[in-house]
């Protein structure tokens, strides 16, 4: 396990080291000249040589690129061009908020989409299965933007429901208060292509062999459904949970950008809309990386729940 | 012997022969294609040339609301907090104010030009008073309905949203074929080569997928400073390729073991030949209906990336950015274009997943 | 005096269709026949025959969506009738008073619960035992079905059982309640044949411990003479002929019962063809035979290929740094005679098929040399073996996937020729086409028609004819025969026979079946866990064999006059 697990980190060197070009050549090179939009609408070109020397980009590439190594292995990346702060403060604090609504919006989804595509599944084949996977088709084809504006709309300013937006100071205020509104929207919007792909999984499992014999024995179709398929199941349905977490983080900006909560994805198009690329920058490796442990993790919760993998 | 040769259908005939059979199926190609000739139309300008000719009122509602009455119009449509109250003792400024008011109900007091005469005072007076004496002059007449509706500007919603499907139509397609084809190619080099170079490309696709798809697009939409349809498609196309390539590289190393390929080596095919005269033809489906998945999903994201202005220029007609301008005319309470630009998008999309699952079940029929 | 049958089967008729929108078609028409109590019953027959369908409609385990059993059949067992009974009452027969083991135990059984809970599972639900007393049953079980070792196998996972032991696992599941009936799917098909017997010996014993019958349903009717009391032979969805073992075996009256019995190839002597169903259902009389082939060589024929410690090894990885070796095959020699059959036998793991696959440099070797013509083909590079390629070829095991699904018969038969160069241009490699279709018995409108329109035995004569396009001295026959019926068997082998008087053709013919193996070749080489066991003439491999692991496996052989009795 050790040996497996020593192999995998060192596996992801070249992949982080791959990334790190990859933000580089990006936004080194063809990102162009900061030192523009840094310097403001009128300026002189001491100015603007001054605030290169500053970024050091006035240096040949290998000398960035190294510096740029520096940052991310003593994770300091300067402060953000457009507020002053510094990057590492600002991923620190827009982790919590970020999770507050991530959190409980995964377990959620996951545990009602199960328990639906279950259901779905016991009822395959019939009227009930082809309207509930037609009302999912429809779902989704409607894009997120609308739902968040209808949603926000109708739910919070025109019933007064939920808070139009913000976000408060306390853990639970945050939680219950700000929290309900961004949560009911992305669950909303998240249960139709988890409960198609479960449905797959479900159904996929259920004409397997083990199955029949499962039924040869008399055991009842829901208790077929509850331990023999959804034990079976619960693999890749783990291993797509787990994979899809760090997206999750930044897939959720659109709703942090609406509801003006102050997270990692709002940040995220913030940072971009300001051309601000030390955040981007730092956000892109760190995320990178979250996404290669997450996806280790995965890889050991996979071994933990199929007997039949063995890690080498 | 008969001479006349049977042809057999092969497997595209057979997936054909099955969707046909399926009506919703053929419903579902029927609506795409009736989005596919509009664009066409709309693209060499048949219909919806003049979509951005301002030619209803602002905010004019659609024809079966009845155009806005004065009464309407002129009624606050934003919930107007209570006055505050009229004195407040509190303020510093009180004083002053109370006395510039009494100067102001006197008919003193004004504001001070300090001599300075504005030099298009007299041009001014004398154009306001010819707008008295004839009001439409050099004005084109404005609707006060239009059949789906008008936005701020009071351009032809109906119009708009033919004028906008283009934009995300073009760009879902061409984005769609350019990530398969990237796709395609690299998952049948490595999966078929195996090896160094399959670890090569292992690699690349380990780098892309490690940043979060929306991440990347907007990194890349970051740098990119000019906007348009060309650096959208760039964008989703260089991005979208990694499923497609996990794809159909399983599906390489699949078909590599299997023995008509074996055969193929034993008879002496060359390594071109067996990958894409023998193995190809077998994955080619699986090529298509990622395409097809690929075309939704980028239609859904450029939606998303024209909202947030990382799409199409302003002048450009795009579902997202009529959906940007929806967000603030539905305080207003004008909602057509918000529901133009939802329905338009969600039938399209419905009725191209749907022949997406048909077209998968036909090309690879398994029991249900 | 006739006893009331345990079971009763009265004209079952069930239709299938593969999905919603397609017509179905009869899979079972009609079938009647009794299974009395303490007796074991086998179904026989071909793939197509019905005979899974019927089985599975016993216990109501057909899918719902695909099959539906026909108003006018009853299933009478207890004084009801199966067919049409409620869910509830039908689940509780089902593991208690019949239960049933399928062909492939691996799929059979839950992955990722352990034997023990599995079996538990069945104790608990009908026998209502506490956990406790259900864990000490379940040890007593695994031990009546001899896996060694009952308390840390009932902790282990399915995967980490062979075979053999998988399928003990699945029986005891299904004994577990003390069952009146036992359904028996294939239960050996997928098992080797040593342990094949140790199964087949299994169940006999505990069908006569316990009492209870079996209906055991095979495609092999040597396995069911050696344990059925009653045999039902049955085609296409009907029933040719039933009655008891002793009397459809002596003297069967149905021609294709006949014809069914007649072409496997006998152990005891070699006809010179083996007689095919047309033979039988032609007209009443049985086909003449025309003498026997001897077989067996000499020691002064010439030499075409000869094979010298012949090695190949997979690694996989191990630890941080290191490598497993694992040995496939390992020092293997022979000497292939011209126009002679070198047959190559041994169970799986034998490492038969790596000979083959290595030969052809489909496998790199890691060891050894194979000289043709004086020529080592193994350490030839690329470019110099390309001429080689054609003069040796191969006919793999599974004729669906050993055609390009996406190409005609003609581009499948046409591409050998392009690449070689034969032919001066298109009309003249159609013409060879055509002249290689017919000499495989093919109809030539199958040029332009693609392989799924073609059954098992069709397809593997479409691949015999893409060796011959290129007219090799050596073909390799891989299990050729080994997933095709019985009665198509015959066929093939008559048709490479024929092939070989004509064309002067070596084989290498790759086998786990012995009795074919005997058949077709004049030397044959047994083969045990990658190593050469035992090398000889085939007469004298069967009725002399020195190696303990070759009289073993003939030992093993089913045999339709051995009766497996119990202890």
């Amino acid at each position: 396990m050790t040996a497996y697990i020593v192999r995998r980190l060192w596996q992801m060197l070249p992949t982080l080291l791959g990334v790190v070009l990859l933000v580089f050549v990006l936004f080194n090179w063809v990102g162009g000249d900061p030192a523009y939009i840094l310097a403001g609408k009128m300026s002189n070109p001491q100015q603007i040589a001054n605030i290169r020397a500053q970024l050091g980009i006035d240096q040949p590439y290998y000398v960035q690129l190294w510096i740029f190594l520096k940052q991310i292995a003593s994770f300091n990346f300067g402060a953000s061009w457009s507020t002053g702060e510094t990057v590492s403060h600002v991923l620190a604090t827009r982790l919590g908020p970020s999770l507050t609504v991530l959190v409980p919006l995964t377990v959620m989804e996951t545990v009602i989409a199960i328990g639906l595509a279950l259901a779905v599944a016991y009822v395959r084949g019939s009227l009930t299965d082809r309207m509930v996977m037609i009302a999912c088709t429809v779902g989704m084809s409607i894009s997120i933007l609308v739902y968040i504006i209808v949603f926000q709309y109708w739910l919070a300013y025109k019933m007064g429901l939920f808070p139009v937006q913000g976000w408060g100071d306390h853990f639970f205020d945050n939680l219950f208060r700000y929290s309900a509104l961004p949560i009911l929207i992305g669950l909303v919007v998240s249960i139709a292509p988890d409960l198609r792909l479960f449905r797959t999984f479900f159904l996929d499992e259920i004409n397997q062999d083990y199955v029949r014999t499962a039924r040869s024995k008399g055991l009842s179709e829901p208790r077929i459904l509850w331990v023999h398929v959804l034990r079976n199941a619960a693999i890749p349905i783990v291993t797509y949970v787990m994979s899809n977490l760090p997206s999750l983080l930044i897939g959720e900006f659109l709703i942090e950008r609406f509801f003006s909560i102050p997270g990692i994805g709002r940040e995220v198009i913030l940072a971009v809309e300001r051309s601000d690329f030390p955040v981007i920058k730092a956000i892109t490796v760190y995320v990178a990386a979250a996404t290669m442990i997450f996806n280790l993790l995965a890889d050991l919760l996979y071994q933990a729940i199929d007997p039949r993998v063995q890690l080498k | 012997m008969n001479d006349a040769v049977r042809h057999s259908p092969g497997l595209w005939a057979l997936a054909w022969r099955r969707l046909r059979a399926d009506r919703v199926a053929m419903v579902a190609l029927a609506i795409v294609a009736l989005y596919l000739v509009s664009l066409l139309l709309s693209a060499t300008g048949v219909i919806a040339r003049h979509w951005d000719a301002e030619v209803g009122v602002s905010y004019a509602p659609p024809s079966f609301l009845g155009a806005e009455t004065a009464a309407q119009r002129d009624a606050p449509r934003i919930k107007v907090p209570p006055a505050p109250p009229a004195e407040n003792p509190r303020d510093p400024l009180g004083p002053l104010l109370k006395r510039l008011r009494a100067e102001r109900a006197a008919g003193q007091g004004g504001i001070d030009y300090y001599g300075i005469q504005d030099p298009l005072a007299g041009d001014i007076t004398k154009l306001r008073a010819k707008l008295r004496a004839e009001p439409d002059a050099g004005v084109a007449k404005k609707r006060a309905t239009l059949p789906f509706g008008a936005d701020k500007w009071g351009h032809d919603i109906v119009q708009k949203t033919i004028k906008g499907s283009e934009t995300s139509i073009v760009v879902g397609l061409t984005a769609a074929f350019l990530a398969t084809l990237l796709g395609t190619l690299f998952g049948a080099i490595s999966g078929y080569y195996g090896g160094w170079v399959d670890d090569c490309f292992n690699w690349f696709y380990s780098v892309f997928t490690s940043v979060p798809y929306l991440l990347l697009i907007l990194a890349v939409a970051a740098v990119l400073h000019q906007k348009g349809v060309l650096t959208i498609v760039l964008i989703l196309g260089l991005t979208g390729w990694t499923g497609v390539y996990r794809l159909i590289r399983a599906e390489y190393l699949k078909h590599k073991q299997r023995e008509y390929v074996l055969a193929a080596d034993a008879i002496g095919a060359s390594h071109a030949s067996r990958m894409f005269r023998h193995i190809f033809p077998n994955v080619s489906h699986v090529a298509l209906v990622q395409l097809s998945i690929l075309t939704v999903a980028f239609i859904k994201s450029e939606v998303i990336l024209s909202f947030l202005g990382f799409g199409v220029p302003v002048g450009v007609a795009s579902w997202g950015s009529m959906l940007n301008e929806a967000q603030n005319e539905l305080i207003l309470g004008k909602w057509w274009q918000l529901v133009a630009a939802t329905t338009a998008m969600a039938v399209l999309v419905t009725a191209f997943s749907v022949f997406t699952d048909a077209l998968r079940d036909a090309l690879d029929p398994k029991l249900k | 005096m006739e006893t009331k049958p345990l079971l009763a089967v009265r004209d079952l008729r069930v239709s299938f269709r593969v999905d919603r929108r397609q017509p179905g078609f009869e899979a079972v028409k009609g079938v009647s026949f009794d299974i009395p109590e303490n007796s074991t019953v086998a179904l026989v027959g071909e793939s197509g025959s019905g005979k899974s369908v019927t089985s599975l409609a016993i216990l109501g385990l057909l899918p719902p969506e695909n099959a539906t059993v026909l108003p006018g059949s009853r299933i009478l067992y207890g004084g009801r009738d199966l067919v049409g009974l409620a869910q509830d009452e039908l689940r509780e027969l089902r593991g208690r008073d019949i239960s049933m083991i399928f062909q492939e135990p691996m799929s059979s059984l839950n992955p990722v619960f352990t034997v023990g809970y599995q079996i538990a599972e069945v104790l608990r639900l009908h026998l209502k035992l506490s956990p406790r007393r259900a864990q000490a049953r379940v040890l007593e079980l695994l031990d009546e079905v001899g896996i060694p070792d009952p308390l840390a196998k009932s902790r282990a996972h399915p995967f980490q059982l062979s075979g053999g032991q998988q399928q003990r696992v699945m029986i005891a599941m299904a004994i577990a309640c003390n069952p009146r009936l036992l359904i028996a799917d294939e239960p050996t098909t997928a098992l080797d044949v040593t342990i094949q017997k140790q199964i087949l010996e299994l169940l006999a014993a505990l069908q006569d411990r316990h009492r209870m019958s079996v209906l055991f349903i095979s495609h092999d009717l040597a396995v069911v003479g050696e344990i059925a009391d009653r045999v039902v032979v049955m085609r296409s969805g009907e029933i040719r002929e039933q009655g008891t073992t002793d009397a459809v075996f002596r003297n069967p009256q149905d021609a294709y019962t006949r014809a069914l019995l007649q072409c496997r190839p006998p152990l005891e002597h070699r006809p010179q063809r083996l007689a095919v169903i047309d033979d039988f259902m032609g007209s009443d009389k049985p086909p003449g035979a025309p003498g026997e082939r001897a077989r067996g060589l000499a020691g002064n024929e010439p030499i075409i290929l000869e094979v010298r410690g012949l090695g190949k090894s997979f690694y996989s990885r191990q630890g941080l740094f290191g490598q497993r070796e694992f040995k496939a095959v390992q020092d293997v020699s022979f000497k292939l005679a011209r126009g002679k059959t070198l047959g190559v036998v041994g169970e799986s793991g034998s490492g038969k098929t790596t000979v083959g696959l290595t030969l052809m440099r489909l496998h790199q070797a890691t060891a050894g040399v194979a000289l043709f013509e004086g020529r080592d083909l193994l350490a030839m590079p690329n470019a110099e073996f390309k001429a080689y390629k054609r003069r040796i070829q191969i006919i793999f095991q599974n004729p669906y996937a050993s055609l390009n699904p996406r190409f005609t018969v003609g581009q499948i038969l046409t591409e050998p020729l392009a690449i070689h160069g034969i032919g001066a241009n298109d009309a003249e490699r159609g013409a060879l086409v055509r002249e290689l279709l017919a000499r495989v018995e093919l109809p030539e409108a199958s040029y332009h028609r693609y392989p799924h329109e073609f059954s098992g035995g069709q397809r593997q004569r479409i691949a015999i004819a893409r060796c011959l396009t290129m007219k090799p001295d050596i073909l390799i026959c891989d299990e050729s025969v080994s997933a095709l019926d019985v009665s198509v068997q015959a066929q093939v082998l008559n048709l490479l026979q024929d092939l070989q008087d004509q064309f002067g053709l070596s084989y290498i013919f790759i086998s786990h079946d012995l009795a074919v193996v005997k058949y077709m070749s004049d030397q044959v080489m047994v083969m045990n866990q990658g190593e050469v066991v035992e090398f000889a003439n085939s007469d004298d491999i069967y009725l002399r064999p020195q190696h303990p692991y070759t009289r073993k496996l003939l030992a093993a052989v089913p045999r339709a006059d051995h009766r497996i009795r119990a202890a």
